[in-house]
């Protein structure tokens, strides 16, 4: 864990082993995001009903015999199962991700419209989780042993509450009492500071857990001895040094992180009424658009796969233990 | 087959009463919803947010939900409205004739009406949008059901249009004030539907503007709208609309969208819950906008196509055992009225009988006993030749309040009282489908929205049994009575309003009878709005809130 990075690692070209590697886990991509397409088309086909009643607008409206075999024919939701799946995947290969009948849109274009507003949201919640963990782990690591198990202590809640509520109270205390920040999402930068700090506050408190006990083994390393002989200050000491080699296995967590965020998306754009695929997921079960939540939660996949890809990456690059396991 | 016994010759020329109150609004500046008066002011942006979900498509005509009634309001006109009292009143249509046979309606429409692009709104028009909401490829529902009986429609001349129906249809008008059925710019309903979905064009005071996916929907004003319902009331030297826009908002979450009208992100509010309405009683800057929808009341229906409520005495038993009264009082802080009748409260044709409600345990235990039920086991639940008195509830969590929910769980504890196993399971509206097509239910409750007492024969007409092929059928009770299925179809046909409303009552007298329902209470309808907002009222038609006469005081 502490060993220092060999820099050499970062500028060599793949060798034969890694290209092979790269092929595998190219595979393993492909294999997961079929299995994802596929679950997902069957789970929602298991729930009874029919999807054509949800496509001819749901309650309070009620559909005639003659509307209802149009729809189901112009879907070709009348096929039996296997078909319809076929039918599906062939498409999928081809790159086409079908038409959400609940949108009245190709299912490409619906979630082009909505990824960007996740991606911007995973993203600041990202950073905001991270300046969040470094700052209480700054200010436990140097506040002795109480703060130690403050720091602790709040990292232990924060990972543990969930969204819905956390986004509630943040709303009541920034909206309600203080009256600084809007309760829903608006345009501009001041929009997306309530939605970002719901999602960020759980996933400091898991990245500042995962830092701690490294921090531990970091603080107590010889290089930290060293660096306090040469007469550097705490402070510079742990943001330059301690940090740095804590910091390491969450940055592992960080690509699982992302992905997690672009799903764990779906509360906190629905309180915050807020753009984003989070939303479209939800409506999109609810109204059965098969096509629509497939599309969706391949690009959650494709995002989690193609993060775990990178830093795995970034790992062999850094780690040569992690190289030799696969050679 | 409706039955033409009773149609007997008339000439129906409606001239409404609306065109003199037209001359005699005299006096400016009356605000519709009765606060403090002023000048209207003009201009300003509304935000309005919506609880409900955001529509796929923003043309009432495909599909056809309340979601997109809502907005729909805004930028689309029907051919006729209503009057506060429920009478039909004009619209685009200033006139209208009905034939002997009731078989041919004339209407004459109004000459000085263009559509948002510039597309005159003519006979034509009207004859393009019922071609649309009647061919299958716009997948239409609701829209479709209303115009059902139209066979053909002809262009009489530019301004004069004949419908030629399959059959008398007494609720022909009603259907027609339906948002639903609104009428479209024909040259952008020759659009493909995902163009026409995006901005459908009416006539109405707003025209849609930009629709960014789950942020909001832009309406902004129609320069040259002319062509209110007859009962609005244009203070002299204002145009209508007073607003320059409207941000339509889509904000699922109840906390959050009453957050947003308190910090003014927003100034109107829909899906107001009752805890919400309650809290906000005591806050001068907020007012409410209480508008319970038309059509059926809220009201669990009792499966009389199976045991054990086959059997009418276990359902009079059920209704008499359980107390609604207190639930709505305690769960809905007095925001909701207690019904007693199968249609809504602002339906005039409703018959109300408070009396067959009241709640008699001793009676309901006799009427068990009589039924067979007549022994209880270990739990205490009734039994009947080893088997449990077990009622099966599926709810449907989208249509269901939090509010409404619980009242079922009070239903459940007395019911259980009397010996009544309820199994409440809560669902997602698609298995909720699945479990009404399975008919896999003894109780459940359904919305149903619809202009006048023809819901009736939509709800309680044998033929509704009948499964649509997705299985969905709209009569829950699974009523079957030869007596009110003849009932049903003649009122539907008549043209004699006093025979009308005396064949309706017969019918809901004969669905209280059969205790195949228990009402539970008007459709919950409630808006939040800032006291800054004026004028602003629900549509009679389908309680929708309209914007043509909303300002913002300063």
């Amino acid at each position: 864990m502490t060993l220092p990075v060999p820099t050499t690692g970062v500028r060599r070209s793949p060798a034969p082993g890694n290209r092979r590697w790269l092929l595998l886990r190219a595979g393993g991509v492909l294999f997961v995001l079929w299995a994802a397409a596929t679950i997902t088309f069957f789970a929602l086909r298991l729930v009874p009903g029919d999807p054509a009643e949800a496509i001819l607008g749901g309650p309070g409206s009620q559909a005639g015999p003659e509307a209802l075999e149009q729809v189901r024919r112009e879907y070709g939701l009348d096929q039996p199962l296997v078909v319809q799946y076929l039918t599906y995947l062939g498409r999928l290969v081809t790159g086409d991700l079908g038409q959400s009948y609940s949108l009245h849109k190709p299912v490409a274009t619906a979630i082009g419209e909505q990824l960007g507003a996740t991606l911007a949201l995973a993203l600041c919640s990202l950073a905001l989780a991270w300046a969040l963990a470094c700052a209480l782990a700054a200010w436990s690591v140097r506040g002795g042993r109480v703060a130690w198990a403050i720091g602790s202590g709040l990292e232990l809640v924060a990972a543990a509450v969930p969204h819905f509520w956390l986004a509630t109270v943040l709303i009541l205390f920034f909206s309600n009492t203080l009256g600084i920040l809007p309760p829903v999402s608006v345009p501009g930068p001041l929009g997306i500071v309530l939605p970002a700090l719901t999602m960020a506050i759980p996933l400091a408190g898991f990245l500042g857990q995962v830092m701690r006990e490294s921090l531990l083994t970091a603080m107590e390393s010889p290089f930290v001895t060293t660096a306090r002989a040469r007469g550097e200050s705490e402070a510079r000491i742990f943001w330059r040094h301690t940090l740095r080699h804590a910091a390491i296995p969450a940055v592992g967590l960080s690509g699982w992180a992302f992905g997690s965020l672009i799903s764990g998306a779906v509360v906190v754009e629905s309180v915050f009424a807020r753009q984003g695929l989070g939303r479209s997921l939800l409506s999109a079960v609810q109204l059965r658009d098969v096509t629509l939540v497939t599309g969706i939660v391949l690009v959650v996949a494709l995002a989690y796969t193609v993060m775990t890809l990178v830093t795995d990456l970034a790992d062999r690059a850094i780690d040569p233990r992690a190289r030799a396991v696969t050679e | 087959m409706p039955s033409r016994r009773f149609s007997r010759p008339r000439a129906a020329v409606v001239l409404t009463a609306a065109v003199a109150l037209l001359i005699a609004a005299c006096s400016p500046g009356g605000g519709t919803t009765g606060e403090p008066t002023g000048e209207p002011v003009a201009g300003g942006t509304l935000t309005y947010a919506s609880g409900d979900a955001e529509p796929s498509c923003l043309d009432p005509h495909v599909g056809g939900n309340y979601p997109q009634a809502l907005i729909a309001t805004q930028y689309l006109e029907s051919l006729v409205s209503l009057s506060d009292d429920g009478e039909v009143i004009p619209w685009l249509a200033t006139e209208w004739t009905e034939s002997d046979d009731g078989l041919t309606w004339e209407f004459r429409l109004r000459e000085d009406v263009t559509f948002t692009d510039g597309t005159p709104f003519d006979a034509e028009a009207v004859a393009a949008n019922i071609e649309h909401v009647q061919d299958p490829a716009t997948a239409s529902s609701t829209g479709y059901l209303a115009l059902a009986k139209i066979e053909n429609v002809v262009a009489v001349d530019d301004h004069l249009v004949r419908l030629e129906l399959s059959a008398p249809d007494s609720a022909l008008l009603e259907s027609l004030s339906q948002v639903w059925v609104a009428m479209e710019s024909p040259k952008a309903l020759e659009r493909s539907q995902e163009e026409n979905c995006a901005a459908p064009v009416g006539t109405g005071p707003f025209v849609v503007d930009e629709w960014e996916r789950q942020e909001s929907v832009t309406l902004v004003r129609n320069d040259d709208y002319a062509s209110p319902p007859a009962d609005v009331e244009v203070p002299e030297g204002a145009t209508l609309p007073y607003l320059d826009s409207i941000v339509w908002r889509f904000i699922p979450d109840s906390a959050s969208r009453y957050a947003a009208l308190q910090s003014g992100e927003a100034q109107v509010i829909d899906n107001a819950q009752p805890d919400t309405i309650r809290s906000a009683e005591p806050d001068d800057a907020i007012e409410e906008l209480d508008a319970p929808r038309p059509g059926a009341a809220n009201r669990i229906e009792l499966n009389s196509g199976k045991a054990p409520f086959d059997d009418e005495r276990v359902r009079e038993a059920f209704i008499r055992s359980v107390n609604v009264d207190d639930g709505i009082q305690s769960l809905f802080f007095g925001t909701a009225e207690r019904s007693y009748s199968p249609l809504s409260s602002v339906e005039p044709l409703g018959l109300s009988e408070p009396d067959r409600f009241a709640v008699d345990t001793a009676a309901a235990a006799d009427l068990l006993d009589e039924a067979g039920w007549d022994e209880r086991d270990a739990e205490g639940y009734r039994v009947k030749d080893g088997e449990r008195l077990t009622l099966d509830f599926p709810v449907s969590t989208n249509q269901s309040i939090p509010a409404e929910q619980s009242l079922f769980e009070q239903i459940q504890a007395d019911a259980k009282t009397a010996g009544f196993q309820v199994n409440l399971h809560p669902l997602d509206l698609s298995s909720w489908y699945g479990a009404l097509a399975e008919n896999d239910y003894d109780l459940v409750s359904a919305p149903y929205t619809k202009v006048g007492p023809d819901v009736l024969r939509i709800l309680y007409h044998s033929a509704s049994i009948e499964p649509a092929p997705s299985g969905y059928f709209a009569n829950l009770a699974q009523v079957d009575d030869a007596e009110l299925d003849e009932l049903l179809t003649r009122a539907s046909a008549t043209s004699d309003a006093g025979e009308r409303a005396d064949l309706y009552a017969q019918a809901q007298r004969i669905i209280l009878d059969g205790y195949y329902i228990l009402p539970l209470y008007d459709q919950q309808n409630h808006f939040l709005y800032s006291s800054t907002v004026r004028g602003l009222r629900a549509m009679p038609t389908v309680s929708t809130p309209t914007f043509a006469e909303a300002w913002l005081a300063s």
